[in-house]
């Protein structure tokens, strides 16, 4: 019976060395790898193409492997099908050292404990449109009532439907929500299994081989109902090679300032459509908008503002359990270094949070 | 259900043919004919087409050999482990009174439930999808190695004793034998539910290669030929592993044809 | 026998049975011996919690045990549960039965005509060799995502073991058999009914509970696919959200449900083969 009970023992003891998340030693070592998750699938394989973002600019220009091509230091970059959630996963394991990722998946992660910091804005101001079949009646999104719609759980998406459709008097009871990502939400849409579908601008895609119409957007309902992404490092990377994240965050700026200039939108859209969808769409949602407001990286108040509502909205909504803090969770050292360096304190337009220019 | 055909119009070994040689010409009439516009409707011409570009551009082995090296290491460990649980319940009294209940407990949580918790324990990568497998082969080992182990009859322990055999031989030549059709159907078992969990691995989990993902893709992009070539491929992947395993089943229990039959 | 038929024929029962014939070792009453169960889970409860209070294991890959009952408690309270099971078991019996009946017929006619097994066995072999999984891909294109796909793959899933075995145990009956029934100048029905099927009940009773338990197997995979309700959206809905207390709390509802079925499946099989006395 000893026997057993000190086989018992040592099992006990030595369980938490198995444990697939428990981190190696954390003496600094030096970088070999830098591993950045991108909480889409993006499309295509070998390469995976991806479009929509300054982080995605990086992606495709390769800006990030050339910074960090003369240390040897080999940039990883990882796709997630799942999206945020999935990015969630492996941020809990420490799988991850970078991310992009949407303000819902983030503020989900944070309220459970996750340590990281908000480097950089990534696409902010992020459309989000309903989309129904060409013949279907649902004029608004109160028409929703009692109809099955698909929605991307767990993602920015997922947010700001939920705002919106709560803005409109629906709560996610009143109709049937399907977790589909959004390849499955489309293809169920035009196969008639979902009346209606939560999208970004894969929607106009649909929409222009005269499978869906669009009956809502966020933009044009209320500033409220867009959709925030940015870039993050995990605390425990950060602490171990705050250079590597600097030159990132500075890399990513030196990208964002090319493709902010207006004289370059033509080569910004050309780019982005080679990924997911053709150029002619990327075009469309961002019409009245210059590129200086969506690509800006800043973490302006505009932006602290955003995320602290939604991790607000997040809570009122039961998507978290808590609202976890957020003012500290930004940190600006890494982008008020790199504006300094490359003297662009004032290119990018600052915003208030009541999304109007803060001067 | 039966069919009124003289036996001299279709010679019984060639009866087998009929039904998919008629399937096959009803499918590419009715995809001649433009009998439906569905753009699901892809001719057998087209799936014959999707086959040779999937095999020449050596997609179709990358996919494959990603979910089979997948599908062997889940196996392995699995199989492995559950044939030294199974052993150690069958064996040992105390272990199965203590352990046993809550095996038997857990044996009851259907298989895929445990995806989302193992994909939120391992994170990215082929650790989870290989945990994955290796617990769905991990139970039918267990259970048939344990019933392996129980049932062999007393007497033959006792005929053993009275040859005078030592603790070794009484394993590799009473226990094992009696016990290996059950531990062998637990192999076959364990085999049959790894490759399901390594297709419903690859769908849950869909980070990575391999034919699951094929099939996903097939169904992302409305390409009905490529989920029917993946279809196949399964099927005939699935068509092996029952080969390799009756093969085995016949040259390692060879010598139980000699007895008297089981049940 | 079984060799030729394929692997998922020859199946013994999923649950063992009672350890045979050995003779038992020191005498313990059974109430002692059901005590004996619960040291084992207890410690490893023990475990998680000290694991989780002492911070072993980070706390979103595992809550702390107190808080998954909680969880459970609330899910069961709020009638969330409850509502999602319902959904899921009805689900997977109007499937199974569809599937059990089409299997039940199938199977018949191939064990009793050789001619119908001669056309329809080996298409039916081929159709087999694909897991359920493998054509899920397929009939979500053709049939889409609703109900229509839960029901059929949960009755393809039950179909294959059911057909299988009906065939292979009618075909085992032993000739003898229909030479007495033939003797006593039986009927056709006679004969089925009283010799044949009672005959093959053991067999076919195995591969119900196979396509038993590939049916539950089945609807869970879908849901967690692709659903608006059900226990599998449960725990797709913990995960997406990273709430694992919930997806535990889910999983552990699919595990009292796995619990209570075979359980329901072992009364049954008293029942049925209640007849047969054991030969030693």
């Amino acid at each position: 019976m000893t026997r057993w009970l000190r086989t018992l023992a040592f099992v006990a003891a030595a369980l938490p060395l198995f444990h697939p998340g428990a981190a190696g030693a954390q003496t600094p070592e030096p970088l070999k790898v830098i591993r950045i998750g991108v909480a889409t699938g993006g499309v295509g394989s070998d390469p995976i193409r991806h479009g929509g973002t300054t982080t995605a600019l990086a992606y495709t220009d390769g800006a990030f492997e050339d910074e960090f091509r003369k240390d040897g230091v080999e940039i990883k970059w990882v796709f997630f099908k799942g999206a945020g959630p999935a990015v969630n996963e492996a941020l809990v394991n420490k799988q991850l050292d970078f991310a992009w990722q949407g303000d819902l998946p983030a503020i989900v992660h944070r309220a459970n404990g996750v340590k990281t910091k908000i480097i950089a804005g990534s696409g902010v101001r992020t459309g989000l449109y309903l989309a129904v079949r060409p013949d279907s009646g649902i004029q608004t999104l109160a028409d929703l009532k009692g109809k099955r719609v698909a929605l991307f759980k767990g993602t920015n998406l997922h947010l700001a439907a939920s705002a919106a459709l709560a803005a409109h008097g629906l709560k996610e009871r009143d109709l049937k929500l399907i977790n589909l990502d959004l390849a499955g939400g489309r293809t169920a849409l035009v196969n008639k299994d979902v009346d209606a579908i939560f999208d970004y601008v894969g929607a106009f895609d649909l929409r222009d081989k005269g499978l869906a119409k669009i009956v809502w957007s966020a933009a044009a309902d209320n500033y409220k109902f867009t959709r925030q992404t940015h870039l993050l490092v995990t605390e425990d990377f950060a602490a171990r090679h705050p250079q590597a994240v600097q030159r990132i965050v500075t890399t990513l700026v030196k990208v964002a300032h090319r493709y902010s200039n207006e004289a370059n939108r033509a080569d910004l859209f050309a780019r982005w459509g080679k990924t997911e969808y053709p150029e002619k769409i990327w075009r469309e949602d961002f019409i009245g908008q210059p590129l200086r407001v969506r690509l800006s990286p800043l973490l302006d108040p505009f932006l602290v503002s955003r995320y602290k509502e939604a991790a607000k909205d997040a809570h009122a909504l039961k998507l978290t359990r808590s609202v976890p803090e957020i003012d500290s969770w930004f940190d600006r050292r890494y982008l008020n270094a790199a504006l300094k360096e490359l003297k662009l304190e004032t290119y990018w337009p600052v915003y208030g949070p009541d999304g109007q220019l803060a001067n | 259900m039966s069919r009124e055909k003289s036996t001299w119009v279709v010679p019984p070994a060639l009866r087998g043919w009929v039904l998919p040689l008629l399937i096959l010409v009803v499918w590419w009439w009715a995809v001649a004919s433009g009998w439906s516009t569905s753009p699901l409707l892809v001719s057998p011409a087209a799936v014959w087409e999707r086959a040779v570009q999937q095999v020449t551009s050596g997609e179709l082995w990358t996919a494959l050999s990603a979910s089979l090296w997948r599908n062997a290491r889940g196996f392995a460990l699995g199989a492995s482990l559950g044939l030294a649980f199974g052993v150690l319940l069958g064996w040992s009294r105390w272990a199965d009174r203590l352990v046993g209940p809550s095996f038997h407990t857990l044996k009851q949580i259907s298989l895929f439930a445990w995806i989302p918790i193992l994909s939120m324990w391992f994170g990215l990568g082929d650790g989870a999808k290989v945990a994955f497998i290796a617990m769905a082969a991990f139970f039918p080992m267990v259970l048939n190695t344990f019933e392996g182990l129980r049932s062999v009859p007393r007497e033959y322990i006792e005929v053993g004793r009275v040859y005078g055999f030592g603790l070794w031989q009484q394993l590799t030549r009473v226990i094992a034998p009696s016990a290996a059709p059950s531990v062998f159907t637990g192999v076959q078992l364990a085999l049959i539910y790894s490759w399901l969990a390594t297709l419903g691995g690859e769908y849950l989990m869909a980070s990575g290669k391999g034919i699951g993902n094929t099939l996903i893709d097939g169904r992302e992009h409305f390409w009905m030929d490529l989920v029917l070539f993946g279809v196949v491929v399964i099927g005939l992947v699935g068509y092996a592993l029952n080969a390799l395993t009756s093969a085995l089943e016949r040259r390692l229990l060879a010598w139980r044809d000699r007895t008297v039959g089981r049940y | 026998m079984s060799s030729s038929l394929g692997v998922t024929t020859s199946l013994p029962p999923p649950l063992p049975a009672a350890p045979a014939q050995r003779a038992q070792g020191p005498r313990w009453h059974p109430p002692l011996q059901w005590l004996w169960a619960w040291p084992f889970p207890l410690a490893v409860l023990l475990l998680w919690h000290l694991s989780s209070a002492m911070g072993w294991t980070p706390e979103q890959v595992l809550p702390p045990p107190a808080q998954v009952f909680r969880t459970f408690a609330d899910m069961v309270a709020s009638g969330e549960i409850w509502s999602n099971l319902t959904i899921s078991l009805a689900r997977v019996f109007t499937g199974f039965g569809i599937g059990l009946l089409a299997g039940l017929v199938l199977g018949t006619a191939m064990g009793l005509s050789p001619t119908v097994r001669g056309y329809c066995y080996p298409l039916f072999k081929a159709f087999a060799q694909v897991p359920v999984i493998g054509w899920l891909p397929l009939l979500m294109l053709l049939v889409g995502i609703d109900e229509a796909l839960k029901f059929l793959l949960i009755a393809k899933a039950t179909l294959v073991p059911v057909t299988l075995n009906t065939c292979q145990g009618i075909q085992g009956v032993p000739n003898r058999f229909i030479e007495v029934a033939k003797v006593y100048g039986f009927t056709r029905w006679q004969m089925l009914t009283r010799v044949v099927f009672p005959a093959a009940t053991a067999p076919i009773w195995n591969g119900v509970r196979y396509g038993l338990t590939h049916a539950w197997l089945a609807l869970v995979v879908v849901e967690l696919l692709a659903s608006s309700e059900g226990i599998g959206f449960l725990i797709v809905y913990g995960r997406q959200l990273f709430q694992l207390d919930v997806v535990l709390a889910a999983v552990l509802a699919v595990g009292i449900v796995g619990f209570a079925i075979d359980k329901l499946l072992s009364l049954t099989e008293v029942w049925l083969l209640r007849w047969r006395k054991p030969g030693f």
